[in-house]
């Protein structure tokens, strides 16, 4: 594609798009907030895993509202072309599982009809990309949370959500050989502890509510803008569903005393005609109207779940001190951890730019209790501060230390992009590409070439090789007169950053599409040997190209 | 020769020598200073007929008035007395077999950041050439200055600024200096969970679809990534 300025004698070049960026565009143009984040590729393993998880008909609802965006249950059935029974039970599976969110919005009616409330679902990719990662979720359970932890937040994963009494159930029977009635209280009362300790650290949280009720958006915009004079109507209707069924801050971890009844929640369990066996997928006949049958739970019980955003957070910090381990040295990344350890409970947003200010005393104090930072002394946790970037402190009174934790992830992010290029482009690419992403300006050829000590012959061949696979934008600049024409290049990094996770999605749903097709083809006893290297190998690839994807994605 | 060992010619007799014309280009050419000029250049600046240019140019070389170099495929003109500018020669000269030199070039650098541990480009430079003289050809500051800048575009060296503590005390507080990676850093390689699997380095990845002539099963890639 060429633009032409006859005027100022500019040539703007970009390769032709091709149908990813077409998709790309589109989805940024149509679809919602947790939508938008997701490419098209994201999107495919998305439904792959539905597939997987929960069968064709849950996938196809699911594709649906993920490629059209937020729908109505008749949207749904009209673009499905499913029965309506299947859909309103694949929906009902995928909220279970919290891959989609209801809402409620008034819309107004027809000629001389009254206003009506339509219930609209949203998927939530996001989670839905979560599921593959539960293994990885439980793994960063802290070890001072026992094995009947573990089972808990097992539970809560496996179904998605459950209220207190089923998980008490489902853990009676798994113990149901060892139960006394002595025994039996004991139990409920360690689980009850368990429940309470993994809801205090932030593990596990209540359940959004079901269906909130939106205003009209323009009723909603008006109200903002007046309350607080500041323009917030950019604010998507997704977004604001989300933010509308959150439960309150003060409430989300709160495990109430009068929900936890060791005998009175049974007898209430028996007259509720829809008591579920925990482990069996929840069926209704009824759905209608949806807001009243679709609540999750008649006595009103609060159901739980496990908080997918505490684990990225862990994962977050994991990430980053194994980054700066490699990048520094080992002490940087322990005193990181402990500047994570020490501010655990006053970090709540997960892409937080910076940590939480430190005393330099708080930092120590929190280093020296973990056994390999018992070795560092003070001045070498300011002088790690010091490589982490911080800045030193003019007066020594009170000396408090933020990280740059932004920064840190930034340069993950390059160097995964980096060390793709290296490899697919060589190493005098990998150098001009450098150059590009650290200076994020336009560069002639001739000064990239002298910069680099790439032949400008060469230079150019890479250019225009790295142009046409989408990771450099080009300039012409010519001058009709002298005939003669200069070549600009620039990184666009936020687009290249997009496409790599695109590719990143692509590649997951390759190993996972790559772990099916060996075991199909392993049905041969004598391939069977086989089969567990190449299945460790495809799995353990999996799992570090998605830590890869949340380094993009996530953090 | 150096510039002051030149001697200029008096005027008067040039005077004697030169026409208008000849003296157009060769104030042009003065005026241009250390940085050359082609003859398309002199022509446009002057006003005076390409062949009256190219006549000019040939009498005031001859005359060793002026003195051509090459710049690409076009000669460029600079008064004898100036030395062309790096943006003209392109910067310093290096041996015929330009890439393995400075690959040893850059094997010295390395070695001598690591001994230093923190160092500026001035630092690298005096133990390069005024301790040691490790290479036959003679480097210049800029040229050991560009050479860690590849380094660091290579990562094999890291460029920071200068704190002033710790480590960096022998260095002014934000002037940049260079020092090696601390970590277990492999040079960008061997890093990437994207670039260690086949797709990651396809080049095929965007024809690629389950179910497409390039499928993740009917994959060669993967079959020879696969293989123990």
């Amino acid at each position: 594609m060429t633009i032409n300025d006859k005027t100022t004698g500019i040539t703007t070049s970009s390769p032709p798009p091709n149908a990813l960026q077409l998709t790309l565009l589109i989805h940024c143009l149509i679809c919602s907030t947790d939508m938008a984040s997701s490419s098209p590729h994201g999107i495919k393993l998305a439904v792959h895993l539905l597939s997987a998880y929960f069968g064709d008909i849950v996938s196809k609802v699911g594709e649906c509202l993920l490629n059209k965006g937020t729908l109505s249950l008749a949207q749904v059935i009209r673009f499905t072309e499913l029965t309506k029974q299947k859909v309103t039970n694949s929906l009902l599976v995928l909220i279970q599982h919290n891959c989609v969110q209801a809402f409620a919005i008034q819309q107004p009616g027809g000629f001389g009809e009254p206003p009506k409330i339509v219930t609209q679902y949203m998927a939530l990719h996001n989670n839905i990309i979560h599921h593959m990662r539960f293994p990885k979720f439980l793994s960063m359970l802290p070890s001072d949370f026992d094995e009947d932890c573990k089972k808990i937040i097992e539970g809560l994963l496996q179904h998605g959500r459950l209220s207190l009494n089923q998980v008490r159930d489902r853990h009676k029977g798994k113990h149901k050989a060892l139960v006394t009635s002595e025994g039996n209280g004991n139990a409920t009362n360690m689980l009850h502890e368990n429940f309470n300790r993994l809801a205090q650290a932030r593990f596990i949280e209540r359940c959004p509510a079901h269906e909130p009720f939106l205003e009209r958006p323009e009723e909603g915009a008006k109200k903002r803008v007046a309350k607080s004079k500041l323009a917030d109507v950019t604010q998507t209707l997704e977004a604001r569903a989300l933010a509308a069924a959150a439960p309150m801050e003060s409430q989300r971890f709160l495990v109430e005393a009068d929900t936890w009844s060791n005998g009175a929640l049974d007898d209430d369990s028996k007259k509720s005609p829809t008591k579920e066996v925990v482990g069996e997928k929840r069926k209704q006949d009824s759905l209608e109207p949806e807001t009243e049958t679709w609540a999750t739970n008649k006595n009103k019980e609060v159901l739980w779940r496990v908080n997918f955003e505490e684990f990225v957070l862990r994962l977050r910090h994991k990430s980053c001190v194994s980054h700066v381990t490699t990048r520094v040295d080992s002490a940087a990344g322990i005193v990181l951890s402990a500047i994570f350890a020490a501010s655990r409970k006053d970090e709540t947003k997960v892409k937080a730019e910076n940590t939480v200010p430190l005393l330099l005393q708080t930092i120590f104090d929190e280093a020296m209790n973990s056994e390999e930072g018992r070795s560092l002394t003070i001045e070498r946790v300011r002088a790690s501060l010091v490589q982490l970037g911080c800045e030193l402190p003019t007066i020594g009174i009170d000396e408090t230390y933020s990280v740059d934790l932004k920064k840190i992830i930034d340069q993950a992010q390059a160097q995964e992009v980096e060390s793709i290029v290296l490899k697919k482009y060589g190493r005098e690419a990998y150098r001009i590409f450098r150059l590009l992403s650290e200076r994020e300006r336009f560069f002639e050829t001739d000064k990239i070439s002298a910069t680099t000590f790439v032949e400008k012959k060469d230079a150019l061949k890479i250019l225009f090789q790295l142009w046409k696979d989408d990771l450099l934008h080009m300039e012409r600049i010519g001058n009709e007169s002298q005939k003669t024409e200069i070549l600009l290049w620039k990184l666009n990094k936020r687009s290249v950053w997009e496409q790599v996770l695109d590719d990143m999605y692509h590649a997951a749903l390759n190993l996972k599409l790559r772990i099916l097709y060996e075991f199909e083809q392993a049905k041969d006893p004598e391939k069977q040997a086989m089969l567990v290297k190449k299945w460790k190998v495809l799995e353990a690839s999996l799992m570090i190209l998605d830590d890869a994807i949340m380094l993009f994605h996530d953090f | 020769m150096s510039e002051s060992q030149i001697r200029k010619r008096p005027d008067h007799i040039l005077g004697n020598v030169l026409v208008e014309a000849d003296k157009a280009v060769l104030n042009v050419i003065n005026t241009r200073g250390k940085s050359a000029i082609s003859r398309r250049n002199i022509q446009q600046e002057t006003k005076l007929p390409m062949n009256i240019v190219a006549k000019c140019v040939k009498k005031l070389t001859d005359l060793l008035l002026i003195k051509e170099i090459k710049h690409g495929r076009i000669y460029h003109y600079i008064a004898t007395e100036n030395s062309p500018s790096n943006t003209v020669t392109g910067g310093g000269c290096y041996p015929d077999d330009k890439k393995e030199f400075i690959n040893q070039v850059k094997d010295i650098c390395l070695k001598i950041v690591k001994e230093l541990k923190v160092t500026t480009a001035d630092g690298v430079y005096n133990v390069f050439i005024k301790e040691h003289k490790l290479t036959k050809v003679e480097l210049s500051r800029q040229q050991i200055s560009e050479i860690l800048g590849v380094m660091v575009l290579e990562n094999l060296i890291i460029e920071v600024k200068s704190t002033g503590y710790g480590e960096y005390r022998s260095v002014p507080v934000g002037d940049v200096c260079y020092r090696c990676h601390e970590g277990n850093v492999n040079h960008g390689s061997d890093v990437g969970a994207m670039s260690s699997i086949p797709c990651g380095v396809c080049p095929r990845i965007r024809e690629c679809t389950p179910d497409g002539l390039v499928s993740p099963s009917a994959c060669v890639y993967f079959t020879k990534w696969l293989e123990f």
